[in-house]
């Protein structure tokens, strides 16, 4: 009788005691074969109640299932302690070098002309402004004429403009869109800015191009100041440069506005007290501007004594130039992906 | 224009202003002063006498001399390299310590002989040898006798202690090229006293010299006689001031028509009267014919041209070159002085032609002052007479078309600060343009301004404003943002829809780049597929170089290529997308991409070499971007020279052709030295993109049941095309059928010469109910029998 019962913790024994041998997936495979099959003798243990007294049979079954318990739950712990094993090994061996370069997702580089015009258009945009383009080949009639500079006068000299015929050219200035989006409003007050392309001919060298981009403004309406200009361009050089410059006027002339001004901004290098960038001003010139002429707007229908604007063209590669170092104007043009790379936003 | 200080104080009080004051004000007001120049500059020079001079032994250009510099600094052992050095000679001496442009000099021994200073040439103290004689550039400076030796301010007696202020004059302000408009200038800006020379001329004889223009273009023409003149060398005074502006000195003669011209802005020309064929003067403009200027040239005449003509022989062409037949020598006794005034339009439509330009044709192009004749008539006399001893002086005759008017403008103070946004005073208002020297005359409200002769700029209200706020400054001026009516800021519909191009490329890791719209010949005829229109030509480029109005953009985009890839930048991947323009007025939108070396995106390290793919992957996400059907998009083999003819494509939308990409031709490579490269490249109309009517996206619906996938593998004829049977497999079932993807093709071992392998999956689904196995397999059923009916393609078990 006590025989059946102390055979069980014999075989209880025997199997937790090759269970401690256990150490990799074969040798687990092997014991569960082994000792957890059917025919096992743990399995066959339960047969033997048969020869254990009625009054212990409830006894012994408990004692076998507490046996086969005690060898099943340390036969989980075994074999979750051999198959973390398992992945912890795959896992190493699998693991990378963190540093090397990830997948190239950049973003391709932008064209500093680019990012600078982007720039300028939303801010007007936001402004309240709206955006046009004209022709790069443009018609005297427009480049010249209707700027208020006839025929003959000094500023079209051959010298200057590239011309495709006698009567059409490349233009000179993004000027002539101004003409364009009064003609288009017809006599109704306008805010409007055109990017685009202008050529003159000069010869290209570090600060000079034959080709070059602006950003043309025209506004009009009654009562509309030179004072006005002064608080936009200011508004949009801080939005450009930074909020502490400062912006002065100085006279100038432009045969399509009267007043003209040059638009001087403090020197974002040195902020004003005189550096080698502002050649010790402290001042650096930025645009031209003015109060648009009254034959200017007559031209396009609009009574002089009723409306009034003002209009002005900043150059897109002097912008850029400043606010990202570029010494040389060329470096625009020629494409260099070294060049362009630098620059993804602003 | 050069303005010298010492000229302009003759004519305006300039005390207690320093050349940095003024130069600061001008350039505020509108006249930038673009830089403040030194004549000369030396501290420590004296003027010396050489008193002994000998040649020094093993030196065949130096002298020993002893240089009397006066009681201050005795006589000095000076060492001189100059070849006219000689005893007798008054020299500037540079003492030791002396600062000149070059140095400091320095006692010191040459050759074993004591040297304590200096002999100088003009050079040496900074003057530009532009205004020095041959002889003056070769040597030391050979003083006039009369000075005293031991004289330290010698720039002040040689008229060299001058400062010049170079102005940047704009197309408005052709007043300025006058000094004596300068001078009004700053009286205008500091409140100075002007003082103007008076001529004080008496007419001895009446010469009854006839003038008259039988054409428009000549508003005036005077003439005055002059008689017994003698040519000579100009004093000191003449040749300083005409030196100091940047003028040679040639002759007394010569030196008072630049001085008259430089002072009052009113060109002049001089006429030997004794080789005038008649006495007379007639301006004309219907000559044709050769015509031999003063400078020996012959040029051709046009009907048009102005000229100054005599018995009907043309004597000057007018305001542009006199003839050499009656040109002014050393012989002449008697001249005739011209001042008048041209057409500048006319002047400078010869000037151009001729290629002929001078200061005299150049102001009369800028516009000059139309009420000064007889001043500048009286002082141009004044002149001869004393310094060319002139015996006689006839009256002026003048030719007037019609009499001067001076240009009246109504306007009020409230216009004034009304454009200007100011809030002057009615008396700062009538305060500064009576310092612009405009008469005023105020009714209340409104006011009358009468312009002075000298500003033909002034035309209107606006230029009354713009003096304003010139003269009280600019800084009056506040910021304001003005007030309007509220606008919608907005861009051009194709402004945004390039920026939604230009940021999906950068997106997917492409560089933006810009290149010049003008190129040379070579670039127009290279990949002149997209837009085969004749290019706009430059008639009149700078270089060969940029000649032509670019037609497409590819050219531009293999010359970066290449220029990137000299540059060692091996993988490169680059687009533009800019306007272009072509005959007749033809413009529209383009994109150019070109990609050379290896894709980095999907493997970081080595990467994929750039193929066609790439770009036909670009092409279908941009229909994507703008809703363009794939229906509507067609590709087709393109079949041009440059390219790879089995690796390239073109695109039509709606039957129009869009884009045409691909990999380039073995041919196009060498030519472009990139024999070793693989490059693709692309050209795309974005008009056609963006002109494409799409309508607006309406959500469609996603089914609620579970998708199925199936897939299949066929053995094709090479000639069959992927996307022949993709729609054949969607025309198996339209409703059941969602997407059919390709995921692989395949070439080689197992599949017969001449075939191919494709495999694609199928998505089943409906909106209906859950579709089971009878539903499936009749689908797939149907497929295969498809596929097998219409291509003779044979199903992969």
């Amino acid at each position: 009788m006590a025989e059946e019962f102390s055979k069980v913790k014999e075989v209880e024994a025997k199997v937790l005691d090759e269970m401690s041998k256990v150490n990799d997936e074969a040798s687990l495979k092997e014991f569960q074969e082994q000792h957890l099959s059917k025919k096992s003798e743990l399995s066959q243990l339960m047969s033997e109640i048969r020869n254990v007294a009625n009054e212990q049979k409830a006894k012994f079954g408990q004692a076998v299932n507490e046996a086969r318990n005690k060898v099943m739950e340390a036969f989980q712990k075994k074999s979750q302690e051999i198959n973390d094993a398992i992945i912890a090994k795959k896992l190493a061996r699998e693991t990378i070098d963190i540093t090397l370069p990830g997948y190239n997702y950049k973003m391709g580089g932008i064209n500093p002309f680019y990012l600078v015009q982007d720039e300028i258009i939303d801010t007007f945009v936001s402004m309240g402004y709206e955006v046009k383009e004209g022709p790069d080949v443009e018609s005297d009639y427009y480049n010249f004429e209707r700027m208020n500079i006839p025929a003959n006068h000094p500023a079209r000299e051959m010298q200057d403009s590239f011309y495709i015929n006698p009567t059409t050219l490349l233009r000179t200035h993004t000027s002539p869109e101004q003409a364009r989006a009064m003609d288009e409003k017809e006599g109704k007050p306008l805010m409007m800015i055109c990017p685009g392309k202008c050529f003159r001919r000069d010869d290209d060298d570090v600060t000079h191009s034959h080709q070059f981009g602006q950003v043309e403004g025209l506004v009009v309406g009654k009562g509309i100041t030179l004072a006005n200009l002064k608080g936009t361009l200011e508004l949009f050089i801080r939005k450009m440069f930074g909020e502490k410059r400062q912006v002065r006027f100085r006279g100038s002339y432009f045969p399509f506005t009267e007043p003209s001004v040059e638009v001087d901004v403090t020197c974002m290098n040195c902020g004003g007290k005189g550096c080698s960038t502002c050649k010790g001003t402290g001042y650096i010139e930025i645009l031209g501007a003015g109060m648009v002429h009254p034959n200017v707007l007559k031209m396009s229908g609009y009574d002089p004594e009723v409306y009034s604007g003002f209009a002005f063209g900043v150059g897109v590669e002097r912008v850029a130039m400043l606010r990202y170092g570029i010494d040389d104007i060329r470096k625009i043009y020629q494409g260099d992906v070294r060049f362009i790379e630098q620059f993804t936003r602003k | 224009m050069k303005v010298s200080l010492n000229l302009l104080k003759k004519f305006v009080d300039l005390e207690g202003l320093t050349p940095e004051e003024i130069a600061k004000r001008l350039t505020f007001a509108g006249v930038e002063v673009e830089s403040i120049e030194k004549i000369a500059s030396a501290s420590k020079v004296v003027v010396g006498e050489v008193i002994h001079c000998e040649n020094m032994e093993n030196s065949d250009h130096l002298h020993v001399t002893k240089v009397n510099c006066g009681p201050k600094y005795g006589t000095l052992d000076i060492v001189c390299g100059a070849p006219n050095c000689r005893k007798g000679l008054k020299v500037i001496v540079a003492l030791d310590g002396c600062v000149l442009p070059g140095g400091t000099i320095k006692k010191g021994q040459i050759r074993g002989h004591e040297s304590n200073g200096m002999l100088c040439s003009l050079l040496e103290l900074g003057v530009d040898s532009k205004y020095l004689s041959e002889e003056q550039t070769k040597g030391i400076e050979e003083l006039p006798a009369s000075f005293e030796v031991g004289s330290e301010n010698v720039l002040e007696l040689l008229g060299l202690d001058d400062t010049v202020l170079d102005l940047k004059l704009l197309a408005n302000r052709s007043d300025l090229y006058s000094v004596l408009n300068i001078a009004k200038e700053i009286k205008t800006l500091f409140g100075k006293e002007v003082n103007l020379p008076k001529a004080s001329v008496k007419e001895t004889f009446k010469a009854n010299f006839k003038v008259g223009s039988e054409t428009e273009k000549c508003p005036q023409f005077s003439a005055r006689v002059v008689k017994g003149i003698v040519t000579k060398e100009s004093p000191s005074w003449l040749k300083e001031a005409l030196r100091s502006s940047g003028i040679r000195s040639i002759n007394n003669i010569v030196d008072i028509g630049n001085y008259i011209m430089l002072v009052t802005g009113q060109p002049l020309h001089m006429y030997d009267l004794d080789k005038l064929e008649k006495q007379e003067l007639i301006v004309r403009d219907d000559i044709e014919g050769d015509f031999v200027a003063l400078d020996e040239k012959t040029y051709k005449l046009q009907k048009g041209d102005i000229c100054i003509t005599s018995n009907g022989k043309v004597m000057c062409l007018g305001g542009v070159m006199g003839s050499l037949a009656c040109a002014v020598d050393e012989k002449t006794k008697n001249v005739v002085i011209e001042a008048a005034n041209f057409d500048y339009a006319s002047i400078r439509r010869t000037s151009i032609r001729l290629n002929l330009s001078s200061d005299s044709s150049q102001r009369f192009v800028k516009g000059i002052n139309p009420n000064q004749y007889d001043y500048v008539m009286d002082l141009t006399a004044d002149l001869l007479l004393s310094l060319a001893d002139a015996k006689e002086v006839a009256e002026v005759d003048t030719y007037l078309k019609e009499k001067y008017v001076p240009t009246k403008i109504k306007s009020s103070v409230k216009y004034i600060n009304g454009r200007l946004g100011t809030s002057f005073s009615k008396e700062e208002v009538l305060g500064a343009l009576k310092a612009a020297h405009i008469e005023v005359k105020d009714s209340g409200d409104e006011l009358e301004a009468i312009i002075p002769d000298h500003r033909i700029d002034i035309t209107g209200e606006a230029d009354l404003s713009e003096e304003v706020i010139r003269i009280l400054g600019f800084e009056h001026i506040e910021s304001k943002l003005p007030v309007t009516e509220l606008f919608v800021g907005k861009l051009e519909p194709n402004l945004e829809k390039k920026r939604s191009v230009r940021s999906y490329l950068r997106g997917i890791g492409l560089d933006e780049v810009l290149c010049y719209s003008l190129v040379d010949k070579d670039e127009i005829d290279e990949f002149r597929i997209l837009n085969k229109d004749e290019a706009y030509k430059v008639l009149n480029p700078l270089t060969d170089e940029h000649q032509y109005v670019r037609t497409n953009l590819l050219p531009s985009l293999m010359n970066t290529l290449i220029y990137n890839k000299n540059h060692s930048n091996d993988n490169v991947a680059i687009f533009e997308v800019s306007d272009i323009y072509s005959l007749p007025e033809h413009k529209s939108i383009h994109l150019g991409i070109a990609l050379v070396g290896n894709d980095l995106r999907r493997y970081a390290l080595k990467g994929e070499p750039y193929s066609y793919y790439h770009l036909k992957g670009v092409i279908d996400s941009l229909l994507a971007l703008f809703g363009i059907d794939e229906k509507r998009a067609v590709i087709s083999r393109l079949e041009e020279k440059e390219f790879h003819p089995g690796k390239s494509a073109l695109l039509k939308i709606d039957g129009k052709p869009a884009a045409v990409f691909g990999e380039l031709h073995p041919n196009t490579l060498k030519k472009y030295h990139l024999e070793k490269e693989n490059v693709c490249v692309l050209e795309f109309d974005l008009s056609v993109l963006f002109e494409t009517k799409t309508s607006l996206k309406k959500m469609s619906e996603i089914s609620r049941y579970q998708s199925v996938k199936r897939d299949f593998a066929f053995i094709f004829e090479d000639k069959v095309t992927s996307k022949e049977v993709v729609q054949e497999v969607y025309r198996v079932n339209r409703e059941l059928i969602k997407d059919v993807e390709v995921f692989d093709v395949y070439k080689g071992e197992h599949v017969k010469e001449g075939h191919y392998s494709m495999a694609f999956s199928i998505y089943l689904n409906s909106n209906e109910k859950t579709l089971v196995d009878k539903d499936i397999s009749a689908v797939e059923e149907a497929v295969i029998k498809a596929i097998e009916l219409k291509f003779g393609a044979e199903l992969r078990k």
